[in-house]
């Protein structure tokens, strides 16, 4: 049995974060209802597609974030589509939507129009929340983390900050947005709340513990600020090294881990007490005078031999991949971390599987993404309407 | 009634570092009593500090991020540390020596009457204490066990350590997020996989705690965190897996194909302001406002994939631009004419921006002896019922000792009296854990 079988959630979220949160829901069992605009989700328009050809049932992103939903088109500027988002709010235990507060308002998906008609839970996700003075200013994933994020201090001290790889950021308060769900779903099931529950993505970036949360505490105790570093780290072997054939990241720290880096790299220099003393990892010419021997150590070893030498003396390497050593990588494959969508005129594809592995009611991926509106008359007549009645809503425009 | 929805849950938390006492915090928040099980004769690496013997000047030398105390830390850092504070709010702290078999019986007393037991630790460190799955299942039948390993509790990789880092390596993140134009050696110390590991953490208990409300059944939750955090990069993942292509850094341009998507200087050195054209509207709207240059006006940079081929030299003319601008009024007014932007806010311009303030972002919380008044943040999310807050403050070591021992865990006098004699029960470390 999946873990939200029996939940329904009605999604009129697109792009990257709202779906995000939703297909968590949808992996987990729930029927996710997605309510798309005419023309489709943008997000369908988003690379990469399947080879470079571009089309609304091609792209890999949107195929990730929205399996296993149903797609039902309605044009929710039209005012006959109110009725129609009435009666598919009967079907619904929970509510996400990510708008502007303005566009929910126009949409008629803000919380006041919808816990007139029905008093469930509403997950919002905003890009700043429903009030304040940048209510109604726009993100991007790069603002987005720019703004909430630790950006400030990611990248070199003398060069521009850096972003993270990809829509990361967004991807982030999707999953922050999802936390919320399961919360709202709990509260409704178990005590029959329904409620606004309000995401601000700036907020989920603002509350990120990689070092955000961090920083801003270490300025409200010590009033130093989190800048960026002028090259990697001093002191004993840490960061990131080259290997023969790529690159490994590093943790020696005084201690066990510096003395199982030692047993790896197994060089008597390196056991000299010395290295045991805490200032030498401040010291400069002493990660030099490391380096010296690490260096040819590295580079003698590829990224493979390297960790499974780390393996072996239990010490805190690991190698970078990219997508391709994801793909490509024996472990992720054996474990079960890839899985396969079949795609209308596409056939057969990869897909990414579980993020965790929950045994007895487990992530699925059923289905591939839904083409647009290929599940309206199904979902229209789950919710009550006649044929007749959808045929008159399709003519109108209303759904398509 | 009660308005917190894990009202009555309880969690035996294992947990260390960031990635799992951030998965925890979030439960806590939801009303869940989150029971940290500290040990006094060990210290538990990057959980309460990055040193016990943390000064004044050692912090000094270390990044704000993870030695940002108060400028004398005083003698009990490890309550008062920027990095960890924070994912310790809203939970309970109690010490034990579970090493020693009457504290493994108290910390299996706990697991009996708790819901979830939580951890993160380096693989194999509950079995070694003797709480393996099977016998936390033998005590709590329908326990909710998380395990967050780094790279699996099964297969080739099993005995690999990793802090966040090297996970983010293995997910794919690192590799992501350089400069164009440099190798990936200077990309250390980004944990995005902590931030991403609390939250999938966290959303799998839920959902497993739901199953368990419709079939009464417990599970073992294994979230290996290098597979969970490489779904941050779905983009770099399919397009090898579908087309072969592998992806390097972009730099601070956008795999949605976004141009320009940037970071440009302003009139103050270091103080930078992001500008990205969401479409070719917002690049018209730009235009505009930059008082329709010349070369902005060329035909082909109207649509994103014409701006693309233009990619460096629309870079430099706006931040030509941008150079002589101040950032502050720039964002606001590029908001106002349509154009996604905003400054790139350091730690102090956020715990000052004025946006969170209004919104209520902060909490003020009083002293304590270990560390200043100062305002802490609120959980992202405003929930309008549920009362889902900074409620408690963070945790101090063993502060919250009384409260398990006796009311919790129900001993007697003479066996909280024999437990503290013993030294399990502590709120500072035993010389051994602050010298070993």
């Amino acid at each position: 049995m999946n873990a939200l079988e029996g939940l329904t959630v009605l999604d009129f979220t697109s792009h990257i974060a709202g779906p995000f949160c939703t297909r968590l829901l949808a992996g987990m069992g729930a029927r996710v209802i997605k309510v798309e605009r005419p023309g489709g989700d943008t997000c369908r328009f988003l690379p990469p597609f399947k080879d470079d050809q571009p089309g609304p049932d091609r792209s890999a992103l949107f195929h990730y974030l929205n399996a296993d939903k149903e797609s039902v088109v309605v044009d929710l500027r039209a005012e006959a589509s109110r009725g129609v988002v009435s009666r598919l709010l009967a079907l619904a235990d929970v509510v996400v939507t990510a708008s502007s507060p303005a566009q929910e308002t126009a949409l008629g998906i803000d919380y006041a129009t919808l816990s007139a008609v029905k008093d469930v839970p509403v997950v919002s996700l905003t890009n700043f929340g429903h009030e304040g003075p940048y209510r109604d200013y726009t993100l991007s994933d790069t603002v987005l983390y720019a703004m909430g994020a630790e950006m400030y201090s990611h990248g070199l001290e003398d060069r521009e900050p850096l972003k993270l790889g990809g829509t990361a950021a967004l991807l982030q308060c999707g999953a922050m947005a999802a936390v919320a769900a399961m919360g709202a779903i709990t509260a409704y099931e178990i005590q029959g709340i329904g409620q606004l529950v309000d995401v601000p993505l700036f907020d989920a970036q603002v509350n990120n513990t990689d070092r955000r949360n961090s920083a801003i505490m270490a300025w409200r105790f010590s009033g130093r600020i989190q800048r960026r570093a002028a090259g990697a780290g001093a002191g004993l072997a840490g960061g990131i090294y080259p290997v023969s054939d790529g690159f490994v990241e590093v943790t020696a720290s005084a201690g066990n881990y510096w003395r199982r880096f030692v047993e790896m790299v197994n060089d008597d220099a390196l056991r000299d007490p010395k290295w045991e003393n805490p200032m030498t990892a401040m010291n400069p010419a002493a990660k030099e005078e490391a380096d010296a021997i690490v260096y040819p150590w590295m580079l003698s070893h590829t990224r493979g031999e390297a960790w499974e030498a780390a393996r072996e003396a239990r010490a805190m390497l690991a190698p970078l991949y990219t997508g391709l050593d994801i793909w490509q990588d024996e472990n992720f494959r054996s474990r079960g971390f890839w899985t396969e969508i079949e795609v209308p005129e596409l056939g057969t594809l990869p897909m990414l599987g579980r993020p965790f592995i929950l045994p007895d009611s487990p992530w699925r991926v059923d289905r591939a993404a839904p083409s647009p509106g290929q599940h309206t008359d199904q979902v229209l007549a789950d919710a009550g309407f006649t044929t007749g009645e959808v045929s008159s809503l399709r003519a109108q425009g209303v759904v398509a | 009634m009660s308005t917190l929805p894990l009202e009555g849950i309880r969690i035996c938390d294992f947990t260390a570092v960031w990635a799992g006492q951030t998965a925890t915090m979030y439960l806590a928040d939801m009303g869940a009593e989150c029971i940290k099980v500290e040990n006094p004769y060990i210290w538990n690496p990057m959980t309460r500090a990055a040193s016990p013997r943390m000064n004044a000047a050692l912090a000094q030398m270390l990044p704000p991020w993870i030695a940002g105390h108060p400028p004398e830390p005083g003698p009990r850092p490890w309550n008062n540390s920027s990095a960890f504070m924070h994912v310790m709010r809203n939970k309970k702290s109690f010490t034990v020596d579970s090493r020693r078999p009457e504290g493994l019986a108290v910390v299996k007393q706990l697991i009996r009457i708790s819901d979830i037991v939580a951890e993160n630790l380096a693989l194999g460190t509950l079995d070694k204490l003797g709480l393996d799955d099977g016998t936390i299942q033998s005590i709590r039948p329908d326990a909710i066990i998380l395990h967050m390993p780094a790279f699996g509790r099964t297969g080739e990789y099993i005995e690999g350590r990793g802090y966040g880092s090297h996970i983010d390596g293995v997910a794919g993140s690192t590799v992501l997020r350089g400069y164009r134009d440099t190798a990936p050696v200077d990309n250390a110390n980004i944990f995005a996989g902590d931030y991403w590991g609390g939250m999938m953490g966290a959303f799998a208990l839920m959902a497993a705690l739901r199953h368990r409300r419709r079939t009464g059944r417990g599970q073992v939750i294994e979230m290996a965190q290098s597979e969970s955090s490489a779904h941050m990069f779905p983009q770099a993942a399919l397009d090898a897996a579908w087309n072969g292509r592998v992806h390097g850094s972009l730099g601070n341009r956008s795999v949605e194909g976004l141009v320009p998507n940037g970071v440009f200087p302003t009139n103050v050195a270091d103080s930078w302001l992001v500008i990205s054209c969401r479409n070719d509207e917002e690049w018209a709207n730009l235009v505009a406002f930059m008082g329709r240059p010349a070369w902005a006006l060329r035909p082909e940079l109207a649509t994103s994939s014409g701006r693309a081929a233009h990619e460096d030299e629309i870079e430099e003319r706006i931040a030509d631009w941008t150079a002589t601008r101040d950032r502050e009024s720039t964002f606001h007014e590029l908001q106002r004419a349509g154009v996604t932007a905003g400054p790139v806010l350091n730690a102090a311009e956020a715990a000052d921006d004025p946006h969170l303030a209004s919104t209520g972002a902060w909490k003020r919380l009083p002293a304590t002896e270990d560390y200043p008044e100062v305002d802490w943040l609120r959980p992202a999310y405003r929930f309008s019922v549920s009362d889902i807050d900074l409620r408690e403050p963070p945790c101090l070591f063993g502060q919250h000792n009384d409260y398990v021992y006796r009311e919790v865990l129900g001993l007697s006098e003479a066996e909280i009296d024999a437990l503290a004699a013993a030294g399990h029960i502590a709120t500072t470390y035993a010389p051994e854990a602050l010298n070993g």
